[in-house]
């Protein structure tokens, strides 16, 4: 497998570890926003996801004349977020944190943020009924099962692209994502 | 001729890798493709909010870590420190400094009064003074 120059700045620079070398800040600059956004939609905390990117390309860095190329930056960057978020959730104080603050936290803050005046109120409201009752699915999910189905349906990743992010076998990726979104189906099917 | 598509077939619809028989299902049955645009649509609008979320909450952070003052900077608070410690030392020596005594004070100022006295008391400049001597000669 062979460095895919999926995004504009591997395009811009070519595939080769120019990125990591030369301009590493270019890199955090394109790449952060999607780390941070794996790591909150997986933590579901701000400040936790905020630690997680920043330990995310601090090992990146440290890494980078290790990285053999064998998929892409962006792969591999969620590789390194997924190892870290699966370390973060396992923390024993993340887990106390997580539980105290489950009232206060709404699941459905990710549907409230649609807007589309394109839509009757009606089906507005029922699409955020929709998005809501799959960010309650999501949340529930078993670990593996979440995290394979965020980077496919919310970060876009290929099952191969996935594979090699969570270091699962493709076929037990797909057998994840298939039993997510069962999940997310029954989900989706009991609210609306 | 399969029924309606499961689970299963509907998942493998949303991951784009239908068999033959759910493409050829779906072809025909209406109500299997309202079902898989339905789910299609809510996960792509999940996908939708959670990036738009992802968004609100970088933009707060960023506005947050703008708004902060930066640290001052190491040598600017050392600068600072030694200021005020020569300062202090400034303060402290003019409280423990001995005073000079009263009598040889007065001494330096009777002797300061007498050439003050001296200067006044001269009738022409030092300057004018050969001049005012040959005018009295006269």
């Amino acid at each position: 497998m062979h460095l895919s120059a999926t995004s504009e700045l591997e395009r811009a620079i070519g595939p080769d570890v120019a990125a990591l070398t030369g301009d590493f800040e270019a890199l955090v600059r394109f790449y952060r926003p999607k780390v941070f956004r794996f790591a909150l939609a997986s933590l579901r905390d701000v400040d936790a996801a905020e630690t997680v990117t920043q330990d995310c390309f601090l090992r990146a860095y440290q890494a980078r004349e290790r990285f053999r190329q064998d998929c892409s930056i962006h792969t591999w960057l969620m590789q390194i977020a997924v190892n870290l978020i699966r370390d973060h959730t396992r923390n024993r104080r993340f887990q106390f944190w997580k539980r105290a603050s489950l009232t206060a936290q709404p699941v459905d803050v990710a549907g409230r943020t649609i807007a589309d005046g394109a839509r009757s109120p009606e089906a507005q409201a029922l699409l955020q009924e929709r998005v809501a009752a799959i960010w309650t699915a999501a949340e529930r999910l078993p670990e593996k099962q979440r995290t394979v189905f965020l980077l496919r349906f919310v970060e876009d990743m290929d099952l191969l692209e996935i594979a090699v992010a969570t270091g699962m076998k493709e076929g037990t990726v797909k057998t994840h994502l298939f039993r997510a979104l069962r999940a997310v189906r029954e989900r989706i099917g009991a609210t609306v | 001729m399969i029924a309606h598509l499961s689970s299963e077939q509907l998942s493998e619809c949303i991951l784009g890798q239908p068999s033959l028989i759910v493409a050829r299902h779906l072809q025909d049955c209406a109500a299997c493709r309202v079902e898989l645009v339905r789910f299609r649509e809510a996960l792509g609008e999940f996908r939708g909010a959670v990036r738009a979320w992802s968004e609100v909450e970088a933009n707060q952070a960023l506005a947050i870590s703008e708004s902060v003052p930066e640290p001052r900077s190491w040598a600017f608070s050392h600068q600072l420190a030694w200021a005020l410690l020569i300062a202090a030392v400034c303060v402290m020596a003019s409280f423990v400094m001995p005073r000079y005594p009263g009598d040889s004070t007065a001494g330096a100022d009777a002797v300061l009064l007498n050439q003050v006295d001296a200067q006044v008391s001269r009738t022409a400049p030092s300057s004018m003074e050969p001049l005012m001597k040959l005018v009295v000669q006269e």
